[in-house]
């Protein structure tokens, strides 16, 4: 008798399953960000963050020395690239000293300080995310330092950032970053030097692509494009301007002749990321449930 | 009974914490493992459809509350895909060593495109064809490439676990 109910009570709870997952993912849709599974996600995501930590600062040293060990052969090739730029930069950093000081005056009078030189939240990135088909991380810090939805996340130095992507969710003690290459980021950003501006949209493993850009416009490659700062009914768009993106790889023409798309290559190395600097634009008090302002 | 639901949660939270932090670095062009769908398979291979379907739901449900995707599309790819294994499972007698590693890599293929699907369905994916199918074909084979290393462990791990039947006179 046991055997034969066996497979009809599995059935019955394989439908109870199914039905379970079903009602789910209804509730998910009807209840939006703001619904209990959403809070249970972002409960469960406060959870794993510092088991995360824990596990990545074990496994860190042991990666970088293996990924050393495989990459020794162009180790040698990239000094020397490296050691040419750092000369470069240094003439570079005297002069932006001097048109620094300028700026300062300027947003001094102008009242611009909190919007163009933000206070810079250092953070360790403690997770990736577990999908295939999202590019995001996980850091060490939330709205117990200061973090809140939409801030811009940067790499190198708030003196000469570099952009990483926003935070799009946030815990009192972690926040999740989506990446500038993840397929649903779009940043505003202007080519240097040709002052054409467009749309930066990320493609995943693919390069990013600057939409947007007139067929007309001159590109020999290797261009500098930084975030276009902008304003929408007086509100401040989310990255502040002049937050390097990447360079011009290559131009491509778009599926219509009244634009061109211009492959990005980032200067940021996204599978490499380690710390980051979470800039402070935003000055709203936000738990880890408000919505961003539309 | 509740140190088998221990192992399950502790393999559960051990594989999402793998899949995020070392297998993050770790990816086959590009593409990391599905732990999570390698477990619920080799669970299904070892105990049968029901404890399948449960640990495809519990994982795909923990899986769900790590992602910004709706919650609940991976707990019923994992449901389906344990019950159909664990019944596949009854029907293939091959005492070939092999069987693990192609149920592993097939049914992991074919879990991340019924996957991709229902996403795709509800209005939630927007990567090319192309990039679903090389995720799911890269990662089928990353997890049957990991499966001879996990399947002893875990037929261990629930083999071990399992009440021990007691005879009455």
């Amino acid at each position: 008798m046991a055997t034969r109910t066996r497979p009809r009570s599995t059935r019955l709870l394989v439908v109870a399953l199914v039905s379970a997952s079903l009602v789910i993912i209804t509730l998910d849709y009807r209840g939006g960000s703001t619904g209990p599974l959403a809070a249970a996600g972002r409960s469960a995501k406060a959870g794993m963050a510092p088991l995360q930590e824990a596990v990545t600062d074990v496994t860190r040293p042991i990666g970088n020395f293996l990924s050393g060990l495989a990459n020794l052969p162009t180790l040698a090739e990239e000094n020397r690239r490296l050691t040419e730029e750092v000369a470069t930069a240094r003439t570079d950093s005297e002069r932006f000293a001097f048109l620094q000081a300028q700026l300062q005056q300027l947003e001094d009078l102008l009242g611009l300080r909190e919007q163009l030189d933000p206070e810079a939240v250092p953070a360790v990135v403690v997770a990736s995310g577990v999908s295939n088909f999202d590019w995001t991380i996980t850091i060490n810090k939330g709205t117990d330092h200061g973090i809140a939805l939409e801030m811009p996340v940067v790499a190198g130095v708030a003196g000469s950032p570099r952009l990483v992507g926003k935070v799009i969710e946030v815990t009192k003690l972690s926040a999740e970053v989506e990446l500038l290459i993840d397929r649903d980021a779009a940043v505003a950003a202007v080519i240097e030097g040709v002052d054409e501006a467009g749309l930066v949209v990320g493609r995943g493993d693919e390069e990013p692509v600057l939409l947007g850009i007139d067929p007309e416009t001159d590109l020999v490659g290797d261009e500098n494009v930084f975030t276009q700062g902008y304003e929408v009914s007086g509100q401040p768009g989310v990255y502040p301007p002049g937050i390097l993106i990447g360079q011009v790889a290559r131009v491509s023409p778009a599926s219509n002749s009244l634009q061109t798309d211009v492959a990005i290559r980032p200067a940021v190395d996204f599978s490499t990321l380690d710390y980051v600097l979470v800039l402070a634009t935003r000055s709203r008090d936000a738990g880890a449930d408000e919505e961003p302002a539309a | 009974m509740v140190r088998r639901v221990l192992a399950i949660v502790a393999v559960i939270v051990t594989a999402l914490l793998l899949q995020s932090t070392v297998f993050g670095q770790l990816r086959l062009l590009g593409v990391r493992p599905e732990l999570l769908f390698l477990v619920t398979i080799l669970v299904a291979f070892i105990e049968g459809p029901s404890e399948g379907a449960i640990v495809g739901f519990v994982s795909g449900l923990a899986q769900d509350m790590l992602l910004n995707e709706p919650k609940g599309i991976l707990a019923l790819t994992l449901t389906l895909l344990g019950y159909t294994i664990g019944m596949l499972r009854q029907f293939i007698v091959s005492p070939s060593p092999l069987l693990p590693t192609i149920l592993v890599g097939a049914g992991t293929m074919g879990g991340v495109a019924f996957y991709v699907s229902v996403s795709f369905l509800l209005g939630n994916f927007n990567q090319p064809a192309t990039t679903a199918v090389r995720v799911a074909v890269l990662a089928g084979a990353y997890n049957a490439v990991l499966t001879p290393l996990l399947f002893p462990l875990l037929r261990r791990l629930f083999e071990g676990s399992r009440s021990r039947k007691v005879v009455r006179f």
